[in-house]
């Protein structure tokens, strides 16, 4: 079933926060927020990202790919969402 | 001076370079078919071989053996060329534009100031194209980003001539003459041979399925041998070799699993699509491997994430690949 926005938004980021264990995690939906990097409010890094791509595989079917497909589509919640959005579409 | 160039964003710079130089040739082929001729995928562990201090994991061949090999298979003849100086490269580099040439190099991508900040990273395998150069700029076709980028010449110069390992030296490489005609479906069988003989075959200890398994023999001593905290750096290292540079491992599974399904459809052959598939879920494999070492260095493991476990999660990853490699190697006969 597909998810509207922004509860698919929503719903990653409680995904996220309780898989990588984020502490002290922003009570506020960050959706356009970096998700990885220094500038990430849920100060995730390269490690924590290869556990977001396995989650979302899991969770959602959805698998991505390759580097650069992971580069997009973990800008930020948004793309990430849009990217399920799009996968569970096509499928 | 500008090319027309097909510029296409890839999975991983070598292979995409490979096909989108190809392509403006005339032969169009897919990144995952440029990367399955020139055998891409490959397994090294060279503990003595240090890179800012940690072992060498690569799960790739040597910078530029895909778009030489391919080329070779597919009749193509290259030409490539390193330098001492970088006037000299630069020369060079301007010298084939000028001639409407586009021109493939190798760099340290930590040097491309178009990488954004957080994304750099110390690597000296990094593959463009340079199609074009107007005032100061370069025009390159960077595989990695979904546009043509602009570098300038200064700023290119210190990436071709980055330092350390693997150091490009200017390596500058291009198409010279192509072929009449092409078969692909033989450059690709070929391509096939070829991996299996290096995965399955390789007479050093540290190369193929043998070098996976000298990594776990390595990997599960790494606490005892070099403490908490030096395990994890090696075991973090490890995990950002597989799943971030060049695309890493479980990414190249996936082209390579897209390169045999492509494959099946162009020779009629159903059990290259079954082994495509045998190879995506070698790709999630080597994933779930990841996310157990993901969460050792995060200090969240489960209690099934353990150095031994991991090793033998890295035993089954090698055991499962071994046989593939053994049913492709028939199938390729």
């Amino acid at each position: 079933m597909q998810r509207t926005h922004p509860a698919l938004e929503q719903e990653l980021q409680q995904l996220i926060i309780a898989a990588c264990n984020v502490l002290d995690p922003p009570t506020e939906l960050m959706a356009d927020a970096p998700l990885i990097g220094p500038d990430s409010p849920f100060g995730l890094d390269s490690l924590d990202a290869v556990e977001v791509v396995v989650v979302v595989q899991k969770e959602y079917d959805v698998r991505i790919g390759s580097q650069e497909t992971s580069r997009e589509v973990l800008q930020s919640l948004r793309t990430l969402a849009d990217y399920i959005r799009r996968e569970q579409g096509a499928g | 001076m500008n090319i027309d160039f097909p510029h296409r964003q890839s999975a991983h710079c070598e292979s995409g370079v490979t096909a989108n130089l190809l392509t403006h040739g005339g032969i169009k082929i897919s990144e995952a078919m440029a990367f399955g001729i020139g055998s891409g995928l490959f397994f090294g562990y060279v503990p003595f071989l240090k890179m800012g201090g940690l072992p060498l994991i690569t799960f790739r061949g040597a910078p530029g053996c895909i778009f030489r090999k391919a080329a070779r298979r597919l009749g193509v003849e290259m030409a490539q060329e390193k330098f001492r100086r970088p006037e000299r490269a630069r020369e060079a580099l301007d010298r084939l534009l000028a001639a409407g040439v586009p021109v493939g190099a190798q760099t340290g991508a930590y040097w491309l100031p178009y990488f954004p900040a957080a994304l750099r990273f110390h690597f000296n395998g990094h593959n463009l194209v340079v199609c074009g150069r107007e005032g100061g700029d370069y025009i390159i076709s960077d595989p990695v980003f979904p546009g043509l980028v602009r570098c300038p010449a200064e700023d290119l110069d210190r990436a071709r001539f980055s330092k350390g390992a693997l150091a490009p030296k200017g390596r500058l490489y291009h198409l010279r003459r192509l072929p009449d005609q092409i078969d692909l479906g033989a450059a690709a069988l070929a391509g096939i041979r070829d991996v299996c003989r290096i995965m399955l075959k390789t007479p050093v200890p540290f190369a193929g399925i043998r070098g996976m398994h000298l990594l776990a023999r390595k990997l599960e001593r790494w606490p005892a041998k070099l403490g908490d905290s030096q395990a994890a750096l090696h075991l973090g290292h490890m995990i950002r070799m597989q799943e971030e540079i060049g695309t890493g491992g479980g990414g190249f599974r996936f082209i390579y699993a897209a390169f045999l399904q492509e494959t099946a459809a162009l020779l009629g052959r159903p059990e290259l699509q079954l082994l495509s598939e045998r190879m995506t879920a070698a790709g999630d494999r080597w994933r779930s491997f990841a996310v157990g070492g993901a969460r050792i260095c995060k200090g969240r493991p489960l209690p099934e994430d353990t150095y031994e476990a991991l090793a033998r999660r890295l035993r089954a990853c090698a055991e499962e690949e071994r046989q593939i490699y053994s049913d492709l190697q028939e199938v390729a006969r």
